[in-house]
């Protein structure tokens, strides 16, 4: 299920500049693609646009030859803010989506317990959302989305409120299921490290207006080394074209004052 | 706490001196009101021992608190049936609800007119008064408490797949439940105020009517029971229905 993007702007109604300029590239089938750049150079943008949450306006997209127009259980969104609901237990979070598309039961329940298991939230699957930690609910949340099973994953900074040793376990599940499913994931982030550790092709945004800088490929062999030479190497290939992106905006904000 | 509730009961004994001493000085001591034009403390408490005795004070209440919640209750539903159709529709929206915010604002009793002319003098006509009283709030209160819902929340179920009566049915409803609740409270104290315009005009039994007579019978100590009753089931309604419900779904939510 490739994923094209072909030219699409996003202009939002009283700012003078676009937020995203003629963003182009494919997204093929099964690839892992990870998405960075400096903070507001509109990843989240672009994310809502591929989920159909927002209309680009300029350019179209994609997804297996039909045009993306509207929201859609083939691409399920994990946001940047938790979005569960607080009327619901954690374990009925994470069988939302599965019972909107009409699971049964069972199906229901396996699939919750072994991602609620892989998450490590099994013992907490009867606390409401707000006694658990804010990292807890990242947690939640990633084992909602992945529960629905859809081929196109879109993720925004799932892991970026978590401590050293859960954000390594949770790359390492995600490969293994990106891996397992064949599906196709895009997912945002803010570490370099994070997007060569996953990434097929990482994709770095400039900001303002937001434009495909550059695209690297990652060619290492998985399950990658992150200390190896060769992982450091593109790492650092990477951070600094991430790096010069980040001074422009502080240069520009400079500048204002 | 306690002491919290013993302030209160102190400042209301205070009030009660106050309103007494007042009585006092404004009948006896400089002759500003005629002694049957102003209500005191030992009248009213008379005139309520009065009105329980010979049992019409626990009838009237009865009978105007079953008005009240059968109106109110169908308030509800058509209410909410109007508030789901102005949320879901912007030209509802754009249309419906500044008319509805507007005749919101009409008091009620300008509505008794029309009851009498409809409905003729007798429950009807009260029912008809209360319904139309409170029924713009709730759906006022629906269209607002849809209005506040986070838009993330709509967001991720439409990414999952939901469809519009799922959205309905699996998060706008829950979703809009605290702020609705809220809202009910403003609606329950409009259903009793219209109740009141009903029962003033054409009830043979009821506090409203029992307030009337009163008034017919030149009793201010009477008049005064009656608003102090009207009060206090208002307030109790208020505190025991709604403000628990309301506290019972934040707490689940951890929003209390
Ligand atoms: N609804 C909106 N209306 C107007 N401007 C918006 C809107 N949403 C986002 N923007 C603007 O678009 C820019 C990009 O926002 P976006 O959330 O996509 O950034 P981001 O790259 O995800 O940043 P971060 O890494 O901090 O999450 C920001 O400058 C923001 O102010
Ligand atoms: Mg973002």
């Amino acid at each position: 299920m490739p994923l094209e993007i072909k030219n699409v702007s996003r202009l939002f109604e009283g700012s003078k500049k676009e937020t995203l300029k003629n963003i182009s590239f494919t997204v093929n089938d099964g690839e892992f693609i990870c998405i960075a750049g400096p903070s507001g150079c509109g990843k989240s943008t672009l994310l809502n646009i591929i989920a159909g949450l927002d209309r680009p306006t300029g350019g179209k997209l994609c997804l297996n030859g039909t045009e993306i127009t509207g929201p859609g259980a083939d691409r399920v969104v994990m946001f940047q803010e938790h979005a569960l609901y607080p009327w619901l237990n954690v374990i009925e979070n994470v069988k939302f989506g599965m019972k909107l598309a009409g699971l049964s039961k069972n199906e229901q329940e396996a699939r919750a317990e072994r991602y609620l298991k892989m998450v490590r939230l099994w013992d907490f699957r009867n606390y409401r959302i707000h006694e658990i930690s804010g990292g807890m609910r990242q947690r939640t949340a990633l084992a909602r989305s992945l529960c629905l099973d859809s081929p196109l994953l879109l993720m925004d900074e799932p892991f970026s409120a978590l401590d050293k040793q859960t954000i390594n376990k949770l790359r390492s599940d995600l490969e293994c299921i990106w891996e397992e499913t064949g599906k196709t994931v895009l997912f945002v982030t803010h570490s370099v490290e994070e997007a060569v550790f996953l990434a097929d092709r990482i994709v770095v945004l400039s900001d303002h207006p937001g434009c495909v800088k550059e695209i690297f490929s990652v060619d290492l062999p998985r399950p990658r080394v992150i200390d190896s030479a060769e992982f450091l190497a593109i790492r650092h290939k990477i951070l600094s074209c991430v790096e010069r992106e980040v001074e422009k905006v502080a240069e520009k904000e400079y500048d204002y004052r | 706490m306690i002491t919290a509730k013993i302030q209160g009961l102190l400042f209301l004994l205070f009030l009660i001196l106050l309103w007494q001493v007042l009585y006092i000085l404004g009948t006896g001591v400089f002759k500003w009101w005629k002694p049957y034009a102003l209500p005191s403390p030992r009248g009213v408490l008379l005139s309520l021992q009065k009105l329980i005795q010979n049992g019409t004070l626990i009838h009237a209440t009865t009978c105007s608190i079953r008005r009240a919640l059968s109106g109110f209750f169908l308030a509800l539903l058509i209410g909410s049936v109007f508030g789901l159709i102005i949320s879901a529709s912007s030209f509802f929206k754009r249309n419906l609800k500044p008319l509805f915010t507007g005749i919101q604002s009409l008091p009620s009793i300008c509505w008794v007119p029309f009851a009498i002319l409809w409905f003729g003098l007798g429950e009807a006509s009260i029912l008809f008064v209360i319904v139309i009283g409170s029924v713009f709030s709730v759906s006022l209160a629906i269209e607002n408490a849809i209005q506040t819902i986070p838009p993330i929340y709509l967001k991720a179920a439409r990414t999952m797949g939901a469809s519009r009566i799922q959205l309905y049915t699996s998060v706008i409803i829950p979703a809009a439940l605290p702020g609705f609740l809220a809202g009910l409270k403003q609606s329950w104290s409009f259903s009793w105020r219209a109740l009141m315009s009903g029962e003033v005009i054409s009830a043979y039994v009821g506090l409203g009517y029992t307030l009337m007579a009163g008034r017919d019978m030149a009793d201010i100590n009477q008049v005064t029971a009656v608003m102090l009753v009207i009060i206090a089931v208002g307030m109790i309604v208020d505190k025991l229905v709604f403000s628990n419900l309301e506290r019972h779904v934040l707490k689940k939510r951890g929003l209390a």
